[in-house]
């Protein structure tokens, strides 16, 4: 990490010193971010496509988007809910996120366990035809690889969004759609996850679009 | 037909300027913070990304790193939970568009609180002076969507740890910033200051500023509510900005 910041080597570093390695270090990881991102999107890009076409139909024939995530996933499951169901342009269709209702997650985490607070709710309301879209950055989130084992018990497409080349989530038999990227650190991987995210909504409205 | 994945405009890294602002951004939070503020986070238009920075603070992705006090405001009624929770000393993170009405309210109100304000956001520039500190990508329209603000809070949250450990071994740079301290007499110095209502009684409020409650004459502007913004000068209320 010392290359990065070149003042940590110093017994008194001033200000001015500091600020200019910070700039610096601001810059290269922005400069890696961005190329973990187009390295994602490009690599990907045939998965991606086939997850668009999957949950483009899956809408078109009533299905509803369940996005969840755990901590910065269950951020990204909310924003991912939030452009599908109301997007600044194109087609809103029904998505929301399992991760928003404190009653509810504090209830099953409560009652039976966090590893239930994704499952217990597609038991409760995923209908064959929906779609179950979890995100975990590590891949290994026992709760997200619950859901989706329910999701596909009842019928309904399962699409995973992670970080670390897949992880537990891109080896096991429950998810047909996996979304991988692969980066160093956690946040240059949620990063890239959320450009993953953001394609993938706009392959969707493009297939929406053509064929309404 | 394939729809084209749109390539972002970052291949290249930050905008010019912006990795200067963050690193005095990410100084000033962590003398805050080190100072023992807890910074609110608030995004009426994106929620999520308020709570994606207050988890980031509290419960670090990497392991060892201090849990920090960082909170994300409700978007309904938040510059009433903004003014009830927030101390002086305290930072107001606040992400969105410059055309934000919810936003521009309360970043108008948090000098009068004694909170150090950072905006982040695209679009549009706001205008000069808006926030304390504003991190800003003018042409990443898709920012919210695709990963590039959270990429400003990540980096935001690194630069912060930096300087939390490694700003000298007695944190001398973490100190706070030295004010003036010389004898000034505030009658004839042209000191204006952001002062909130409180409470009215007859022609004297009861205001809240960055230093304290103190009250003030209205006679010059008139009949006052609670909330209005005023600017004050030696226990005279001498403009109103916001009326209420």
């Amino acid at each position: 990490m010392s290359f990065l910041y070149p003042m940590l080597e110093q017994q008194q570093p001033d200000a001015a010193t500091l600020l200019a390695d910070l700039a610096a270090s601001a810059q290269a990881k922005a400069v890696e971010s961005g190329r973990v991102c187009a390295g994602a999107l490009a690599d990907g890009e045939e998965r991606l496509e086939r997850a668009a076409v999957a949950i483009a139909i899956a809408l078109q024939a009533g299905g509803r988007l369940l996005c969840f995530g755990n901590g910065g996933s269950a951020t990204d499951a909310a924003g991912l809910a939030a452009l599908f169901a109301s997007p600044h342009s194109g087609q809103a269709v029904a998505a929301r996120s399992l991760a928003a209702d404190p009653a509810v997650l504090t209830a099953l985490a409560n009652d039976i366990g966090v590893d239930a607070i994704f499952a217990r709710q597609l038991i409760a309301h995923g209908r064959a035809g929906d779609i179950a879209l979890g995100l975990s950055t590590s891949g290994g989130s026992a709760n997200v690889l619950r859901a989706f084992a329910e999701g596909r018990r009842r019928g309904l497409l399962t699409v995973g969004l992670a970080g670390y080349g897949g992880g537990a989530m891109a080896a096991g038999p429950d998810l047909e759609h996996c979304l991988a990227v692969d980066a160093q650190s956690v946040h240059r991987t949620q990063e890239a996850q959320s450009a993953v995210a953001y394609a993938l909504w706009q392959r969707v409205q493009a297939h929406l679009e053509e064929t309404p | 037909m394939t729809a084209s994945t749109s390539v972002r405009p970052d291949a290249v890294g930050l905008p010019e300027g912006l990795p200067d602002d963050l690193a005095s951004t990410s100084l000033a939070l962590a003398r805050r913070l080190h100072a023992g503020a807890t910074m609110w986070c608030a995004s009426p238009a994106w929620p999520h990304h308020a709570q994606h920075v207050a988890v980031e603070f509290v419960h670090p992705v990497i392991v060892g790193k201090p849990a920090l006090p960082a909170v994300a405001l409700p978007p309904i009624a938040l510059t009433a939970t903004a003014r009830a929770n927030a101390r002086p000393g305290d930072v107001l993170l606040v992400i969105g568009p410059s055309d934000d009405a919810a936003i521009g309210d309360v970043l108008l109100r948090a000098p009068a609180w004694g909170v150090t304000t950072v905006w982040v956001g695209s679009g549009p520039r706001p205008a000069a002076g808006s926030a304390d500190h504003v991190l800003w990508l003018p042409d990443d329209t898709n920012a919210a969507h695709d990963g590039r603000f959270i990429l400003l809070y990540h980096l935001l949250w690194e630069l912060a740890h930096v300087c939390l450990e490694h700003a000298g071994a007695g944190g001398e740079l973490l100190a706070p910033a030295e004010a003036c301290d010389g004898p000034v007499c505030i009658t004839c110095s042209d000191e204006g200051r952001l002062a909130e209502v409180v409470r009215v009684s007859g022609t004297t409020a009861r205001v809240r500023t960055a230093d304290g409650s103190e009250d003030v004459d209205c006679t010059l502007v008139g009949p006052t509510s609670a909330y209005d913004l005023l600017v004050c000068h030696a226990g005279m209320a001498i403009t109103r900005l916001v009326a209420t």
